[in-house]
């Protein structure tokens, strides 16, 4: 089992380092393609709700994302120093097709084997992404 | 994410190479909306080395294509790889876009053959 602690301004730049962080992380480990593709996609769409509606895109606000990864599941934290905000993101809907935001929860479940969102303990939200791997390695 | 551009009778191409995020969208609505300034409304996105695309990529793509028809232009994708096109598929943007599994495909659709 392998821990890591990635921390990041609340910044649009801080998006590409990362998902380059963790494709290398997930490389590293030798997850497969499918499986890594999955992981980045869930963590992105959690990393950016942390970003645009946690953290508000303050600089001076962190969002922390903890990674685990051992050779059955692979596990991500995503937490961001807003105010909760649990009930709003399970609920969001895109209103149409047309709509340009609010397909990022659907596409995380779609991506994970399980995904919860509760309220971190210094009040910020924390959502909790897990994976079970295809591979077996 | 790189961005290029080429212009094939009369079609603005657009070529991504990398992942379509928040940041690398923005920038993708930026570049477009030069194409509508310098009046260019036909525009083909060619996706055949987007490795990634999430929700805000998805978003930045629904805002070009909502611009285009303002624009009364015409919006075309061509060679999604096969998990973008499932991220596509499952969001059923596959029914507001549309797509075609090659470039030359969706060119040839902007000029039809007739054939008598």
């Amino acid at each position: 089992m392998a821990v890591y602690e990635l921390i990041y301004p609340s910044v649009l730049d801080s998006e590409e380092p990362m998902l380059e962080n963790l494709q290398v992380l997930l490389y590293e480990h030798g997850v497969c393609d499918r499986d890594t593709r999955d992981f980045m996609l869930a963590v992105s769409e959690a990393f950016t709700n942390a970003l645009l509606h946690g953290n508000r895109c303050r600089p001076n606000k962190e969002i922390k994302v903890l990674i685990n990864i051992n050779h059955k599941v692979l596990c991500a934290d995503v937490i961001d120093q807003g105010r909760g905000g649990e009930d709003k993101v399970k609920q969001k809907r895109p209103s149409s097709l047309l709509s340009e935001g609010g397909r990022g929860v659907d596409l995380m479940r779609y991506c994970a084997t399980d995904v919860r969102f509760v309220e971190d303990e210094k009040g910020g939200l924390k959502v909790s992404i897990r994976l079970e791997r295809q591979d077996d390695n | 994410m790189d961005m290029s551009m080429r212009e094939r009778d009369g079609v603005a191409i657009v070529d991504l190479d990398g992942r379509l995020d928040l940041s690398s969208g923005t920038a993708l609505k930026e570049r477009v909306k030069s194409l509508f300034d310098q009046e260019k409304t036909s525009i083909h996105l060619n996706l055949s080395r987007v490795e990634f695309i999430n929700s805000s990529g998805l978003g930045s793509m629904v805002s070009i294509m909502k611009e285009t028809r303002l624009h009364k232009g015409r919006l075309t994708l061509s060679d999604l790889a096969s998990y973008v096109q499932e991220i596509f598929d499952i969001t059923q943007l596959t029914n507001i876009f549309e797509i075609f599994p090659t470039e030359k495909e969706a060119l040839n659709s902007y000029h039809p053959v007739v054939t008598n």
